[in-house]
């Protein structure tokens, strides 16, 4: 029942969630080409290509924006409003349906992270490609910076490591990001009234305490570096920092998805009352 | 064996009580009404059977299993109001029906929408408010349940409508289910009934044959209704 449940949620969300992925793509497409010409070369195109790259950064917050309501949103409709009156009367349990929304959503923010992650590089290549085409001379790119030093010695980890940590923070991000929010609709639906206005107050809530809660983590880690690291070179700071966020980083989105889990799994197993 | 069976149910909404401590059996081949004024409790009760509400105390067994997949897999249920996704095509909520209801019968849904002039390939929100209902009473009821559970079926709906409502429930259940209806419209549906259950201020009032309650009292069922519940 669960492959069934995935197959309609997967078909019900790609009606908005792909062409909005696609479009990205158009984007980053489009974006690249521009930036491979010379239309932005001179001084005065800075009129177009400033709004232009506003316009970018904008349209992906836009996209990322909607992605991340669109799933909460799927969520509560699907199972607290009308909808909710088939999706809990089918012959399957309460926690069929909360993975089934708990797989799709991943799935779609993961790759909306990716695409998204994916688009900015591919931007800041082709801009870098163009300018270095430009003056011919491949090795004003290099930022001056020592050939001995490796990708390594400022980011912490060799690139393959690298874009593993990256990878693995992208899919644990979607994954305590979707559960926040599916975890601040179950607690809405706890209360006698006003549920939905009680959802969006207590992801609000949530989302506060976890932004205190890292942004202290990253100061005290900051500090600590900033210490240790003191007579060392610039470098040898970027590597040591990276060596100690990515995995704290890695910790608190893993654990604060684990709790909103067990939270959810809790809310979930309590029978349903829809109004 | 008892196809449904309410032991001591009680559902409390903070100090409301929406139902108290009803005890309810329901054996298999009858059509039973669910009669009551508005606000007695019925759609709580009808909920409660179908696990979208939880009881406060007390249990509910469909053929002896609790409230769970394996209830839900043996329960037909038309709530009383509009629940399908509006974007989906007729089409694809049929196959949705098809893919978690074992009993569901494609053939008789594709014939009744057919018959009603609805193209599958049609969105739910380009249909009328009536025909959506229609739609609806035809995905229920194309279903080899063993209970039926509709919810003010003929709620809203003109005398010719109500005719269809009606041919189409009767028409297509099968003989060794039951179909627990809830209605005002008693006049309506009065002649096919077999039992009635009255419902007040949440408390089971009465819950008979109708043949005994007729030759008992010498009234119709409406009659015996307008009685018991006369402002």
């Amino acid at each position: 029942m669960l492959k069934k449940l995935i197959k309609y949620e997967w078909k019900d969300t790609r009606r908005l969630l792909l062409p909005i992925n696609l479009a990205i793509i158009a984007l980053t497409l489009v974006g690249c080409a521009m930036l491979s010409t010379s239309i932005f070369d001179s001084k005065e195109a800075l009129i177009f290509s400033i709004p232009l790259l506003l316009l970018y950064v904008l349209s992906i917050m836009a996209f990322s924006s909607v992605t991340i309501i669109y799933i909460y949103v799927r969520f509560y409709k699907n199972l607290y409003t009308a909808e909710g009156y088939l999706m809990h009367t089918l012959p399957v349990t309460p926690m069929q349906l909360f993975h089934s929304k708990l797989i799709v959503g991943c799935c779609w923010f993961g790759l909306n992270s990716l695409l998204t992650t994916l688009s900015v590089m591919a931007l800041g290549f082709a801009a870098g490609f163009h300018q270095a085409s430009i003056n011919m001379n491949f090795d004003t790119v290099n930022l001056n910076l020592d050939p001995s030093i490796s990708f390594a010695d400022i980011f912490g980890y060799p690139l393959p490591t690298f874009l593993l940590w990256m990878l693995a923070l992208l899919v644990l991000g979607a994954f305590s990001s979707i559960l926040m929010g599916y975890v601040s609709v179950l607690l809405g639906q706890q209360m006698e009234r006003n549920k939905l206005a009680a959802s969006i107050a207590f992801y609000f809530g949530i989302y506060m305490v976890i932004q205190v809660i890292t942004s202290v983590a990253m100061m005290v880690l900051e500090f600590i570096a900033l210490n240790d690291t003191a007579n060392e070179s610039f470098t040898a700071t970027m590597s040591d920092t990276f060596r100690m966020v990515l995995p704290l980083m890695g910790i608190i989105y893993f654990a604060v998805g684990i709790v909103f889990y067990i939270i959810c799994r809790l809310l979930m197993n309590r029978k349903v009352n829809l109004d | 064996m008892t196809l449904l069976e309410c032991k001591n149910l009680t559902k409390l909404y903070g100090k409301h009580t929406a139902i108290s401590d009803i005890n309810l059996q329901i054996d298999s081949g009858h059509i039973i009404g669910l009669l009551g004024p508005n606000g007695s409790g019925k759609t709580t009760l009808i909920k409660l059977i179908t696990g979208l509400l939880s009881p406060t105390s007390g249990t509910v067994y469909v053929k002896e299993e609790p409230i769970g997949p394996a209830s839900k897999s043996m329960i037909s249920y038309l709530p009383d109001h509009t629940y399908l996704n509006k974007s989906a095509r007729v089409q694809d909520i049929i196959d949705f029906f098809a893919d978690f209801y074992e009993d569901f019968d494609s053939l008789r849904a594709f014939d009744m929408m057919a018959k009603l002039q609805i193209n599958p390939r049609q969105k739910l929100k380009t249909l009328s408010k009536g025909t959506h209902e229609k739609v609806q009473l035809i995905l229920v009821m194309s279903r080899h349940a063993s209970l039926y559970i509709l919810d003010e079926p003929l709620a809203g709906v003109d005398p010719a409508a109500r005719d269809y409502i009606l041919d189409t429930i009767l028409s297509n259940y099968d003989e060794n289910a039951s179909i627990l209806i809830s209605t005002h419209l008693i006049s309506d549906i009065e002649n096919i009934l077999d039992e009635v259950i009255f419902i007040q201020d949440g408390t089971l009032h009465t819950h008979a044959l109708v043949d005994e309650l007729r030759e008992q009292d010498h009234k119709s069922i409406d009659t015996i209704f307008r009685e018991v519940f006369k402002c």
